[in-house]
């Protein structure tokens, strides 16, 4: 398998280099009907620990090579140019591979522990067809569904589980969207009584569920290991001030993949009514967050040792979302956006000790409903004394999700490991784990980003970013300035800095709240060169 | 028409005295025009001189190329003043053919949907299309100048095609900053008496643009939709492929630059903005020389490679029109279009910036008629090929490209177009011209 991968990610490469050597323009077309891009990207991450600058140490040396195609087999009723198609108008295929490799792994010793998980990856990320049949359309194959008017903050945007192993979900959701098999098929319905532009899309994924992917292995530079210590796991169990070993068993109960009935699908149907676009969605699925389950839990008298078995369970959701978007240009001269959902399944674990009303099936999980209400505004925005050329587009949300059945045993996924105390003292290599992580029943976080172009051509691109959990009153801010220096060669620096006002709750989002703690902190510095084409 | 043909006119007695009357007038104004009008002067106020007392007075002959040697004699009572700072240099050359008539379609005007006038601030209401709104412009009518861009707005050709282009920035001294690649393809669903698509009759024309290279812009599609209601704003989205969603975004933004050209959507086609938020002033006929057939899209020359060179020009007769904001956070102070008296297609537009009446941007149009593709077809689009044998036949000018310069920066945008007719059929204009459309994007 291995030799497959390393085949591959050669072909990727060489691919890209033999076509980038030939180019005059800067995608690649092979004959008339196949299109060829993408890019080769140097991408390093330097966290700075307590402060900027400081303490700093390379985490990431993350190499990709990405290869995009797209091959017009029929196009205007003729198919390989040769065939009449019928009813079908056009269609295509398009293929998106990646090839990762991260040199970080090779330069730092602390790694090896990690035996290269996370070092390389070698992936058809998407890989699907596309069929035109007026007014009908469909797309067949490994593919990314975005529904929703949200940015970066999850509500509609269900239908793809992410990969946060390696940056968070600090990266541009196109890169960390887990892309699935599915059918993806369109009804163009146009004008029908007063809307405007509707459509009836129908998503169906067959057998391919996948959770949201997220790092635990430490040294992992975004593994999520809670609070508290981040280089060690719990081994040990406090029980009247006597400690035990700590024994946990995990059964996988994610939903087997090859059973029909854990098919996932949903409609959205998706118009224009007196000027406001508008989509009414609905998705049956499974939560790619996943829960955990306590089986059983005790002390085996005979050994001493305290004997823990989970399961680990993505229950059935369903989301039922609205979502509207408008365009003020009289007095505003602004885009607003609103997105609202319901979703039932979604997994919460319950304080050990609840009674047990608040926990019922006696096994410290439940399922909650929630809901999402965001609103959004999109501005281009003249600040002249910046810019006298160019607007500023700057987008802000507010985005409030809230458990409609909350209850105040409802923990969240924030462990705190802590050294063992005994009498007072603690007790060496011995580690217990405790959740103090009370979810509220509103949860509330503000975004606003500001980007615009300087330079004759605009080849200079800043970006500022913010986001703030006022609860929590964790922080985040994200300072970027790309240079496209060529038409093929583009620069990036970016500084990110998590931060918090005051307190100690920790917050649902993972800003300064938590990734502004020290010994996780995570504010990074990096730089990026790509080689596009 | 009254057109300049020169050759058709050289043994004309009335030609003749005319020659002699511009002499005259051209040596008594000379005697005051080198203070005023000094080839870097890009005021407004010169470009009013220039307009209001330059007259041609020379003999251009088909077949003739005019070089630097012909500026002060022949060249300067053409080009406007604003631009001779780009367009004279040294080994310029310019191909003189004669001026010619350009029949519309056969079908244009004879569709019209009668109803249609003008309301208290010259909007034009009622009007779906088919011809020209206003076929006679007169001097002294106090409105003129919008009857003018509501020609040039409602013109044969300005829809319907597919457009693959090419686009260099260039800094000065030509040095190029970027290239890129994109496709923009149209249709006009208002045609006087039915829309393209029966139940849109609200809709004007709807255009998709999609971006092809370099690659971090590649996929990024645009849909906007104009309405036959001129009061009532543009829509428009975005898709992102990094988004993977469409966005809507906001149409009456029309004063920014867009995507670091020396253009603002206000500027496409001379004006492109809304006729009520300005006042107008018509400022009478002028001859100018217009790339209005060219043999293909031309090269770039001068000290910058800003401007065509070895290009075919035309001498025509254009209406020129003042246009000026009504908003005083608006850039320009004045923007001045010199649109074709027959076809209403905009040759020449001038903008000054609001802080000192100096000239902020300029556009100048290549065109392509489309009964010469047989005969002479232009250039093919680098990355995809044409079947222009389709051009033929319509009677509409194709647009093969335009320079735009920002004079402040200063920095210029030159396009290429690759244009080709293209007529939807009702199906399939409602399924491109689509949000379902713009939520499947190039990935």
């Amino acid at each position: 398998m291995f030799i497959y991968r390393k085949r591959f990610a050669k072909i990727i490469i060489l691919l890209s280099g033999a076509l980038v050597s030939s180019l005059s323009w800067s995608i690649v077309n092979i004959g008339e009907d196949v299109e060829l891009e993408g890019f080769v990207k140097a991408y390093n991450i330097m966290k700075n620990g307590a402060s900027a600058f400081h303490d700093g140490e390379l985490t990431h040396q993350r190499n990709t090579a990405q290869l995009e195609g797209k091959y017009y087999f029929l196009r205007d009723g003729q198919m390989f140019n040769r065939f009449s198609s019928g009813p079908i108008d056009e269609a295509t295929f398009t293929f998106l591979g990646r090839a990762v490799y991260d040199s970080a792994y090779d330069i730092r010793d602390s790694y090896g522990s990690l035996h290269d998980r996370g070092k390389e990856e070698y992936k058809v990320r998407e890989a699907f067809v596309d069929i035109m049949m007026a007014p009908f359309s469909l797309r067949l194959g490994k593919q990314q569904v975005v529904w929703g008017e949200t940015d970066n903050f999850r509500a509609l945007d269900v239908i793809n589980p992410l990969d946060r192993t390696w940056h968070g979900t600090r990266e541009s959701w196109e890169d960390i969207r887990i892309p699935l098999w599915m059918a993806r098929g369109i009804w163009d319905i146009g004008k029908i009584a007063s809307f405007d532009e509707t459509f009836l899309e129908i998503i169906l994924i067959p057998d391919d569920f996948q959770a949201n992917k997220v790092a635990t292995m430490y040294p992992r530079p975004w593994a999520f290991r809670g609070i508290g210590l981040q280089d060690e796991a719990a081994n040990s169990v406090l029980i009247d001030n006597t400690l035990h070993d700590l024994n946990v068993t995990v059964i996988d109960g994610a939903p087997d993949e090859r059973k029909l009935s854990n098919m996932q699908g949903g409609f959205r149907f998706k118009g224009i009514w007196n000027e406001i676009d508008f989509s009414i969605n609905y998705f049956y699925g499974f939560s790619q967050t996943t829960g955990v389950k306590v089986r059983s839990a005790g002390l085996d008298d005979d050994t001493g040792i305290f004997n823990t078995v989970v399961e680990t369970v993505n229950p059935r959701i369903n989301v039922f979302g609205v979502t509207a978007s408008f365009s003020e240009d009289r007095y505003t001269q602004s885009v607003f956006r609103l997105e609202s959902t319901i979703t039932s399944g979604v997994p919460v674990s319950i304080a050990p000790g609840a009674p047990e009303r608040a926990n019922p099936n006696d096994n410290s999980f439940d399922t909650a409903r929630q809901s999402v209400v965001m609103i959004g505004v999109d501005r281009p925005t003249w600040i002249p004394a910046l810019n006298s050329l160019r607007t500023f587009f700057i987008s802000t949300q507010f985005f409030w999700r809230r458990y409609l059945d909350y209850n105040n045993y409802y923990r969240g996924s924030f462990y705190d490991v802590r050294p063992a105390v005994v009498n007072g003292s603690a007790v060496p290599d011995r580690f217990v784990s405790v959740n103090e992580d009370k979810i509220d029943q509103d949860e509330f976080v503000i975004t606003f980003s500001a980007s615009t172009t300087y330079g004759a051509a605009g080849l200079w691109k800043p970006l500022f970013v913010f986001a703030y959990d006022p609860r929590s009153t964790g922080a985040y801010n994200k300072i970027k300035m790309e240079y496209l220096y060529s038409k093929h060669l583009v620069f990036s620096a970016e500084q990110h800095v998590y931060w918090r006002v005051n307190g100690d709750d920790q917050g649902p989002w993972g800003l300064g709240s938590y990734l502004g703690e020290s010994g996780i902190r995570r504010n990074e510095t990096i730089f990026t060169a790509t080689y596009q084409f | 028409m009254n057109k300049y043909n020169i050759s058709a006119l050289k043994y004309n007695r009335n030609y003749r005295l005319s020659v002699k009357v511009f002499s005259t007038l051209a040596v008594a104004t000379s005697l005051c025009f080198p203070l005023s009008l000094h080839a870097e002067d890009q005021s407004y106020q010169s470009l009013r001189d220039w307009i209001d007392n330059s007259r041609p007075d020379a003999e251009l002959s088909p077949g003739q190329h005019l070089t630097i040697k012909d500026r002060g004699s022949k060249l300067e009572a053409l080009i406007p003043h604003t631009a001779w700072k780009y367009y004279f240099f040294d080994d310029m050359d310019m191909e003189i053919t004669a001026t010619r008539d350009y029949p519309a379609p056969d079908h244009w005007g004879k569709n019209m949907a009668p109803d249609y006038k003008l309301d208290e601030d010259a909007t034009l209401v009622g009007f779906t299309g088919g011809g020209f709104p206003f076929p006679e412009i007169k001097a002294d009518d106090s409105v003129a100048g919008q009857k003018v861009i509501w020609n040039m707005l409602w013109r044969p050709g300005t829809n319907d095609f597919e457009m693959p282009m090419v686009t260099w920035l260039r800094s000065e001294s030509g040095k190029l900053d970027r290239i890129m690649e994109y496709s923009n393809t149209t249709a006009t669903y208002a045609r006087g008496d039915h829309s393209l698509v029966p139940g849109y009759e609200e809709v004007k024309s709807k255009r998709v643009m999609e971006f092809r290279s370099p690659r971090d812009m590649a996929g990024a599609k645009d849909m906007s939709i104009t309405y036959v209601d001129h009061r009532r704003e543009n829509s428009g989205w975005l898709y992102m492929p990094a988004q993977r969603k469409p966005r809507r975004t906001l149409a009456s933004e029309r004063t920014g630059e867009l995507m670091g050209m020396d253009m603002i959507r206000e500027d496409n086609n001379g004006f492109g903005g809304k006729v009520y938020e300005n006042t107008w002033e018509y400022l009478g006929k002028r001859k100018i020389l217009a790339t209005i057939n060219v043999k293909t899209n031309p090269e770039f020359g001068g000290a910058s490679q800003w401007v065509p060179h070895k290009a075919r020009w035309e001498v025509r007769d254009a209406h020129v029109v003042l246009i000026k904001p009504k908003s005083d956070d608006h850039p320009y102070s004045a923007r001045v279009v010199f649109v074709d008296a027959e076809t209403y297609w905009t040759h020449w537009m001038f903008a000054f910036d609001k802080k000192d009446d100096q000239l902020f941007r300029m556009n100048q149009h290549f065109l392509k008629y489309s009964e010469d593709y047989d005969k002479e077809p232009p250039a093919q689009a680098p990355f995809i090929k044409q079947d222009y044998s389709k051009n033929k036949g319509h009677s509409v000018f194709l647009h093969l490209g335009q320079t735009d310069i920002n004079a402040k920066k200063p920095h210029a945008t030159m396009t290429h177009c690759f244009t080709n007719k293209k007529e939807f059929t009702a199906a399939r204009a409602k399924q491109f011209y689509s949000l379902r459309n713009m939520i499947s994007g190039r990935r």
